[in-house]
């Protein structure tokens, strides 16, 4: 062939190629026009509606289990420390004195609260995934019975009443308390709690349990959110008082004063309704001390100092003499020492405003937080000795449970559980998850609004586009794999966008997180499933549920009218995931947001993350359709009566 | 603590980790490639400088007969003052001169890696102090800054760079000279950008380990001898200009503050003018504005600089006697807590030791990502509650309360030029855009147009910043409450400066 010739063949060639690809193109903005609905779509990715598969997903895989410790508790004799192992299923016991590990029983279902009976002979295992608290005889380590109780069950505490001995189990995720008999196990009542009770304390005479909740119940948009202190009869398990902590959540623990009749709880004073036009002061958030009296007089009292900050507050625990709280600092690994006779005299001295002013004050923790205890990561639990000599801390992310000699306020040893699972990448972005040294003074780390890697149930008003401009309900981040982009405006291709150098300007006010934790980082992200996976994954569905199924999937309204196909569910919420990870518009837009297309977010969980909409305005899923519906946008609900509108939400929670 | 490490645990378990699942030649290579950086580090400094070496300024013990000191820092290094280097065992003819063919040199700042030093040095009596950078090898000074006017107080910041004061104030007059001191960024290789732009000087600045910029600074009026020195902090971008300390205390002359272990914040204080007043003082970070202490209650006076150590000891200049004009200005090494002053560390007839800082490698501060956004004129300010006031915190009072503010730009030499009037929202609150790189003074005005409270133009925003403030005036230390300002439901007023 001639020269001529090869470049007319080439030309042909290229023509034809190009052609094809024009082509392809063409009909592929034709399919997805077709498919969607919309024709205001261009080329979108094939892997917008196909291709996805869960197995595929990282949080569907496999994962490296490690020996994190939860729940602690300690024999009456002092000699024996009991801990739980979630992760891997486990309650191993250990030797206070040599500190190794003696013995070890399975308990399937993460167990990850523990309590001993009075005369220590029985110990009570809450375990979070199997929904059902177990009893293990403490001589031969061995499960003698076991109880269902309410949804996710993570604190759980021992109370000898008039009526009986008796178990408080705070169930996270069904939002109650179970009241349990506590020999044979047997479920006496199960009262609502707040939102995700976490934290279980009894008072010295047994008379009260005092139930502390992570979040907030959605509210009014915008107004100020406030978790509930829930305080009860553990004999009789009736509601005593329901104490409002005003602007404060995130509480995961919960301790009873012996002698002054106070109960502390752990606090985040979040302040979600202020532009974030600074990290400095405290303007996005500070940890404090709820300080309860029995006639459920609260006051809220600053942990933090006014340039060092300790975040993430989590478990407490109380001298039996009653002069000193010690409080973890997940998110700092620090233990905080609270000199209750120095607190109490500060208290005695303050008038009602100064108390009620107390918590805004940086500079005011001196006057009671005697000493800071540094630890490995991630403090969490706290246990105290009988005798009060030891605190024990269980490090979380270091496998490890440390042990504190209250009398030198020095670690005087520690117990090893595991490896600290450096090798792991997840494990290592689960530290950089929860480690606060990445923002400004400390003040707060991923944790601090994502719990769990979950929601905090609130809206923030980033200062970025504006402020007062484009407030935004706050994302849960499990089951987030596979979902990009990220953000309501999907702006961001990737987690390491989201989470890199944009980050550390609006939010952290520092230094970008270095590029190898921010790969660990995504790697721990992506290992997140959706809210209850495990349980919900696969079970058949109740009547009602098949009927919100076929609602879903519905193409033609109840009469027969078609439902236009961009109105359908599914269209956007496409399965798996239950998503087509493009912007939408579905009438939504506020006064002060900059666009009316928000990016669709996957509904796997959807149950748990309340409130819902962009800027969080819908506090349950009831009110998409019943407030914030307009004209028939977000999906075609007009013709649906009650009884529809409930099967569909029953539907919905069980993705 | 030390055994238990947990960062050390954790560095431990992952090399272990990284062993125990292979990796070959490669990661090998990265480990002994990391060994050998991590031993160049650790030796202090690749250039052979001894471990416990010092770098310390020294002034002719007898001063040359000269003119009149013609700025601040002629007067506090006289000709032939010099920075060296002092290694153990401190023999006086064994120091290492460091400001090689310059007049005079002083306040020198050892860079993170304990390589090189930074310090003010000036060529010939005609020239202006400029900041010099040299490696502790002993080679010569290289200029790095060329500002009119001189540039004093060198500070690192976590990048590296370089933060100064300029122009350097003439004798005596510190706070009230024309031009004030301002704090500049050199970034190598690019002009310098001023990060301070308020009606009092800024100087002495130091950096904290959360990155930001600690300086001293005057309250409003601008003269310390009448309405008390302070010390401000920004962030490395200028932006957040906020009080840090001592604001609004006894009238005091404030220098030198330094970050030292235990979470506070060492400076000399006098209550006059002059260094030979000075003694060693401390606030809390926990407490800044309530927690002055001394540090050494034995040394009252003759103080000239004090410096941490990593060991926590302090390097400390002073003149046993209390007097800045005796010879005897000797270096101590002092532990915390001593109730005597120690024997001298180093001393030398011939020379007075005034400043000294260890040289090793230390830890960078934090770093940020600036949120300034260059180009833009304008900056937004918005207030919680002009109502808020430590006079009156939590609107407990009875009193008047503001129902607009007036905001004034300075125009310069003491005059202000009007930006406007905004009226407050119910809840006190109010945003407002102003130009930005400008001082900016509030004043509240009850609904007679009577000023309830006055803040002369003293604060800026940054391009683009967004400030905040709990309220006018609002108690030291205060986090905001939580709820939603009324002012951010609309758009911010722009205003700009009207009437000169």
């Amino acid at each position: 062939m001639t020269k001529s010739g090869y470049i007319t063949a080439g030309l042909v060639v290229l023509l034809a190629i190009g052609s094809l690809v024009y082509g392809a193109r063409a009909w592929s903005i034709h399919h997805v026009r077709v498919w969607t609905g919309r024709q205001d779509l261009g080329y979108v990715s094939c892997n917008n509606c196909h291709f996805q598969r869960i197995e595929k997903l990282p949080w569907a895989k496999p994962r490296p289990r490690h020996a994190a410790p939860s729940g602690l508790a300690i024999s009456r004799d002092g000699t024996r420390i009991y801990i739980a192992l979630d992760d891997l299923d486990e309650v191993v016991e250990g030797d206070i004195a040599t500190g190794m590990i003696t013995r070890r029983v399975a308990v399937a279902g993460a167990p990850f609260a523990l309590a001993l009976c009075e005369e220590g002979d029985r110990l009570f295992v809450a375990c979070r995934n199997a929904d059902r608290v177990v009893t293990l005889e403490t001589c031969g380590l061995k499960e003698v019975d076991s109880v269902e109780v309410g949804d996710a069950p993570v604190a759980i505490a021992f109370s000898r009443t008039p009526a009986g001995d008796r178990l408080v189990v705070a169930n996270s995720i069904s939002d109650d308390i179970s009241v349990l008999e506590a020999a044979p196990l047997r479920e006496i009542v199960r009262p609502q709690a707040g939102r995700e009770p976490f934290a279980v304390a009894i008072s010295q005479d047994g008379s009260r349990a005092y139930v502390a909740n992570r979040l907030a119940v959605p509210e009014t948009f915008l107004c100020v959110p406030a978790s509930e202190l829930t305080v009860l009869d553990p004999g009789r398990g009736r509601v005593l008082n329901r104490a409002p902590l005003i602007s404060a959540h995130l509480s995961e623990g919960a301790a009873a004063v012996p002698g002054r009749d106070w109960s502390l709880v752990p606090l985040v004073k979040v302040r979600n309704l202020i532009p974030i036009t600074q990290v400095a002061n405290g303007w996005v958030m500070s940890c404090g001390l709820a300080i309860a009296d029995r006639q459920g007089n609260i006051t809220q009292i600053p942990i933090d100092e006014a340039h060092d900050y300790f975040a993430d507050p989590s478990g407490i625990a109380v001298d039996p003499a009653g002069k000193r709280a010690y409080l973890a600092s997940a998110g700092s690994d620090i233990i905080s020492v609270v000199d209750l006779d120095k607190l109490e005299g500060w208290l005695a001295k303050a008038d009602d405003t100064t108390r009620e002013e107390a918590i805004y004050d940086l500079s005011l923790s001196l006057e009671y937080v005697v000493a800071r205890i540094p630890t490995a990561r991630n403090p969490r639990q706290l246990a105290m000795s009988p005798d009060g000599g030891t605190l024990f801390v269980s490090e979380r992310l270091n496998d490890s449970v440390l042990m504190i000699d209250t009398a030198t306020l020095e670690p005087r040893g520690r117990i090893v559980l595991g490896d600290g699972g450096l090798h792991d990448p997840i494990r290592r972005g689960e530290s950089v998850f929860t480690k606060a040294s990445h923002t400004f003074q400390r003040q707060f780390s991923c944790r601090s609004c994502h719990p769990d890697g979950h929601v905090d149930g609130l809206s923030y008003d980033f200062d970025g586009d504006g402020i007062g401009d484009n407030l935004l309900d706050n994302r849960s981040l499990q089951g987030v794999a596979g979902t990009k982009p990220f953000k309501w405006i999907g702006t961001n291709p990737s987690l390491e966008v989201q989470c890199g150098p944009r980050f550390a300007r609006v939010l952290m006010r520092t230094e970008p997180i270095p590029p190898n934790d921010l790969k660990d980082l995504t790697a721990y992200l992506e290992s997140l499933p959706p809210t209850r996976w495990e349980q919900k994954h696969n079970k058949p569905l109740t009547p009602s549920q098949e009927r919100g199924k076929e609602i879903f999937f519905a193409t033609e309204t109840a009469d027969g009218t078609p439902i236009p196909r961009e109105r359908q569910c599914h269209t956007c919420h496409r399965p798996p995931l239950f998503t087509n990870r493009l912007l939408s518009s579905v009438g939504t837009q506020g006064p002060r947001d900059a666009t009316d297309m928000f990016d669709t977010p996957h509904l796997l969980g959807i149950a748990h993350s309340a409130p819902y909409l962009h800027d969080g305005r819908a506090k349950t899923l009831e009110e998409l359709w019943t407030v914030y519906q307009t004209n028939d946008l977000h999906g075609v609900s007009s013709y649906m009566d009650k009884h529809q509108l409930n099967d569909l939400i029953e539907y919905l929670k069980t993705l | 603590m030390t055994g238990n490490d947990p960062d050390n645990l954790a560095r431990v378990r992952n090399r272990k980790a990284e062993a125990a699942h292979g990796g070959g030649h490669r990661k090998s290579l990265r480990v002994m490639a990391g060994a050998f950086a991590a031993v160049l580090v650790s030796a202090g400094c690749s250039s052979g400088i001894p471990e416990g070496s010092i770098v310390m300024t020294q002034c002719p013990a007898e001063r040359a007969a000269t003119n009149e000191p013609r700025d601040l820092l002629d007067q506090r290094y006289p000709p032939g003052s010099r920075v060296v280097l002092l290694s153990p065992p401190f023999s006086a003819v064994a120091v290492r001169v460091l400001s090689e063919g310059l007049l005079a040199a002083g306040n020198p700042v050892v860079c993170f890696t304990g390589e090189r030093v930074f310090f003010a040095g000036k060529k010939s009596a005609s020239d202006s102090w400029q900041i010099y950078e040299s490696k502790l090898n002993g080679r010569r000074p290289i200029v790095r800054t060329s500002m009119p006017g001189g540039a004093m107080d060198p500070a690192i910041i976590s990048s590296g760079d370089l933060v100064f004061s300029s122009p350097v104030p003439e004798a005596g007059k510190t706070w009230s000279t024309k031009t004030p001191a301002a704090l500049y960024v050199q970034v190598q290789g690019e002009k310098p950008r001023q990060l301070t732009f308020g009606t009092a000087a800024a100087v002495e600045p130091t950096v904290l380990a959360d990155g930001r910029v600690l300086f001293v600074s005057a309250r409003p009026g601008g003269n310390p001898m009448e309405s008390g020195a302070g010390l401000f902090t920004i962030n490395n971008d200028g932006t957040e200009f906020t009080a840090f300390a001592l604001a609004g205390q006894d009238s005091l002359h404030v220098r030198r503050p330094r970050e030292i272990p235990g979470s506070r914040i060492a400076f000399l204080a006098a209550m006059e003018h002059g260094c030979d007043k000075s003694s060693v003082e401390t606030v809390l970070m926990a407490r800044p504005f309530k927690s002055r202490t001394s540090l050494f209650p034995f040394q009252t006076g003759g103080v000239f600089s004090v410096e941490p150590e990593s060991s926590g000891t302090f390097l400390v200049c002073l003149d046993a006697n209390g007097c800045a004009e005796s010879p005897d200005a000797s270096l101590y090494r002092i532990e915390p807590g001593c109730s005597v002053l120690p024997p001298p560390l180093f001393e030398d007839r011939n020379w007075r030791q005034i400043e000294a800082a260890q040289v090793e490698p230390r830890a960078k501060p934090v770093g940020r990502v600036s949120t300034v956004v260059p180009g833009k004129k304008t900056g937004t300010l918005l207030c919680l509650d002009a109502n808020l006031t430590r006079h009156r915190a939590g609107n407990s009072s009875p009193q008047v309360k503001a129902e607009r503010v007036r905001l004034v730009a300075s125009a310069g030499e003491g005059t202000h030029a009007s930006l406007g009037e905004v009226p407050l929202e119910p809840d006190g609150s109010f945003i407002v855009k102003v130009p930005a790189d400008v001082p900016i003074g509030i004043e509240t005005l009850d609904s007679q147009g009577e000023v309830l409270y006055r803040l002369p133009p003293m604060l800026w925003v940054r391009p683009g910043e967004n400030r905040s403030c709990v309220g006018c005036h609002e108690p030291y230390n205060r986090s905001p409450s939580n709820k939603r300002p009324m002012a951010v439901n609309t758009a911010p007023v722009t205003l700009t400066i009207t009437d000169p």
